[in-house]
């Protein structure tokens, strides 16, 4: 339960793997000192994302541990394992970001509505708002998961139950090892206040960094030959 | 019966909000047949008029039972006994009395305060060093159990123990007898002193709890900290008179603009008027002293719309180094309290879960926006225990669940004999979830 200064006493990443993830809960204030249950590939909460049983097992298995306040989404694949071809890296993407993720979002929220209160945080991405030559696949599954935790979070209003969405730009991690770093790059410990920020917000969508709002509007409404030009590396 | 789905429902500090289900019952058939409603994973919870502070009236996602409605009062003015049902307030019951002559001889100091309530909270008032708490002056309480039996337990009982003082999670509390003293006037002789410290200030209210029936210290905890104040004394008047049992509040604070007006600045200004005004002396009614919070309704909305915490601790005499750490925190915090509160207990009752014990307790109201102060009391209760304190859970809103068996021995039988009560875990509320109480 949230105590009085709206502080949570239950915490769960799922995706202990996640430098954003781990991140958030790092930068979470450090007034109170809840339980947080790390949800990774091993461990006591062991879960294979793109395990339709799996996924109902471990919600299972969480809340019968008690209320939980918060929980943080961040399990997700850039699909650009060099073993794969193109089109198996599409769909290990798809089951991670798209499925996985909408299906236990779903899961979760069905028993925090049952609890009558809680905070799910979702990391989308910038690469949601427009199609790019050279992300539009992992663009097209964080945008559909967006989507969804869009059409979810207006569903739940008056349940108790809310959803957050960051949008990160670029974030140096493990993910992006040997990478070009563009412009607006943030570090993962930056990432992870603009997340800690995120989930005491009263707005739906937290872009990390907060300018990204502007470039995405912005790029949203550019002609596609130039925008093409100006996103090709 | 009456069910409102999806209500918002928050304790008196405002400072939580819970969805739940609230049935509003009037009679003992109306509680019983609530009962089926109880969503298994949730629960159900009694309520009354949600004057406790925090979440310990509350229920995300289960059901409120509110008993309000069950306002019965009778009043036997030979044997000075009074038979009342749950829902019944103080306020009703001192007005009732005083046709009589009679008083409940313990008082909280807001006389919204159900029946069911005072005791589930075991609540005390000025006069906790003459009378003890609440369940000193009660003599049976007839209760609807999980299992849908009613039952009547008397001091004799176990079941009476761990249902005072036990927050509402054995079962509804129907119907009480109390004990009621005997008054002679509708008033009390009052007489307040300034003290100047807080040396003075316990010195004063140690040596007086002999001769007054009714002795508290309002501290000005803002400034320097110094601990300044007005002490309190009174006796129940000695002269026959007509009694007027007539002082209703009339003002209201309005909402204003979800603010908070409680800032260091208002509260010294607030602090200094209140440290120098007339200081009372002679009679004044007993229910406009008892209860010097009713004077203004909902005056909680001065902390604006997120709410604010009460913090009221008990440390043995001997320990009062504990005040000087407590008030240098909280003025390195510019934490200032227009409600300061200072109390000497006396014996404590037999319920484990009863917060009252002989010792020192201090009351305060802060903001929940104060910077630094969750983290501070988070400390500050680690000094407590180390010196044997503890704090008093109908007005928590933050206490670590691992804290609770530590300043409560009593704790984990007691968690084991409500069990015995509530079988299939049907009584529930976010409190109890929080610090892990069922």
């Amino acid at each position: 339960m949230l105590n009085g200064f709206k502080s949570p006493g239950r915490i769960v990443l799922i995706g202990a793997e996640s430098d954003i993830g781990l991140s958030i809960i790092a930068q979470l204030p450090k007034t109170s000192s809840p339980e947080v249950i790390l949800v990774g590939r091993s461990g006591e909460y062991a879960l294979d994302v793109t395990d339709n049983t799996a996924r109902k097992k471990i919600v299972e298995k969480l809340f019968a541990i008690g209320d939980i306040d918060l929980v943080i989404i961040a399990v997700g694949l850039l699909g650009t394992d060099p073993t794969m071809n193109e089109a198996d890296n599409l769909v290990a993407a798809m089951e991670v970001n798209y499925v996985g993720t909408v299906h236990i979002l779903k899961l979760i929220s069905d028993r925090m509505k049952s609890q009558a209160h809680g905070t799910i945080l979702v990391i989308s991405s910038f690469a949601q708002n427009r199609p790019r030559d050279d992300n539009f696949g992992y663009g097209s599954t964080k945008a559909g998961m967006d989507f969804y935790a869009r059409g979810l979070a207006a569903k739940l209003k008056g349940t108790g139950v809310t959803i957050k969405i960051l949008r990160p730009g670029f974030v140096e991690s493990k993910m992006t090892e040997g990478m070009a770093i563009p412009p607006m790059t943030i570090s993962t410990d930056e990432c992870g206040r603009y997340g800690a920020v995120a989930i005491r917000s009263k707005k739906l969508v937290t872009w990390a960094p907060s300018q990204l709002k502007y470039v995405a509007l912005i790029f949203k409404v550019l002609p596609l030959t130039i925008f093409r030009k100006i996103t090709q590396r | 019966m009456r069910i409102i789905e999806n209500q918002l429902t928050s304790g008196w500090g405002n400072n939580f909000h819970s969805l739940a289900t609230r049935i509003s019952t009037v009679s003992v058939e109306e509680a019983r047949e609530a009962l089926s409603f109880a969503n298994h994973e949730r629960g159900l919870l009694p309520v009354g008029l949600h004057r406790s502070y925090g979440d310990s009236a509350l229920n995300s996602g289960g059901a409120l039972i509110d008993v309000v409605g069950l306002d019965q009062i009778s009043i036997d003015p030979e044997s000075a006994l009074a038979i009342v049902g749950g829902g019944v307030t103080i306020a009703h019951l001192e007005k009732a009395a005083l046709v009589h002559s009679l008083f409940p001889p313990v008082v909280p100091g807001t006389g919204y305060v159900t029946m069911g309530g005072a005791v589930a909270a075991d609540i005390h008032g000025k006069s906790h060093h003459k009378t003890g708490s609440f369940s000193s002056c009660v003599k049976r309480i007839r209760i609807l159990l999980a299992n849908g039996e009613i039952a009547d337990y008397t001091p004799a009982d176990s079941e009476f123990w761990t249902t005072v003082g036990g927050l509402g999670l054995t079962g509804i509390i129907l119907e009480i007898e109390i004990a009621l003293r005997r008054v002679n006037s509708g008033s009390v002789d009052v007489s307040e002193q300034r003290v100047d410290n807080f040396g003075q200030m316990l010195e004063l209210l140690g040596t007086s709890d002999r001769d007054y029936e009714h002795t508290v210290a309002w501290i000005d905890l803002s400034g320097d900290y110094r601990g300044r104040g007005v002490v309190s004394l009174a006796n129940y008047g000695s002269h026959k008179e007509k009694v007027n049992s007539n002082h209703s509040s009339k003002l209201s604070l309005p909402r204003v603009g979800g603010k908070n007006l409680i800032k260091p600045i208002t509260v010294k200004a607030f602090n200094e008027i209140w440290f120098r005004k007339p200081l009372k002396k002679g009679a004044v009614p007993l229910t406009k002293y008892m209860h010097p919070l009713d004077g203004i309704n909902k005056w909680n909305r001065i902390y604006g719309d997120k709410g604010f915490l009460q913090y009221q601790f008990v440390v043995d005499v001997g320990r009062e180094e504990i005040f000087e750490h407590l008030f240098a925190g909280l003025r390195s915090l510019k934490a200032s309290s227009f409600l300061g509160v200072l109390k000497k207990f006396g014996v404590a009752s037999q319920a484990p879960m009863s917060f009252p014990r002989p010792g020192w307790t201090l009351t305060l109201d802060y903001s929940i926006t104060v910077p630094g102060l969750e983290k501070f009391l988070r400390e500050f209760d680690q000094e407590l225990i180390a010196a044997g304190g503890r704090v008093y859970l109908i007005k928590d809103s933050r206490l670590d669940s691992q804290l609770v068996p530590i300043m409560y021995p009593g704790f984990i039988p007691w968690r084991e004999e409500r069990r015995a009560m509530d079988r299939h875990h049907l009584w529930q509320s976010d409190q109890a979830r929080r610090l892990q109480l069922c």
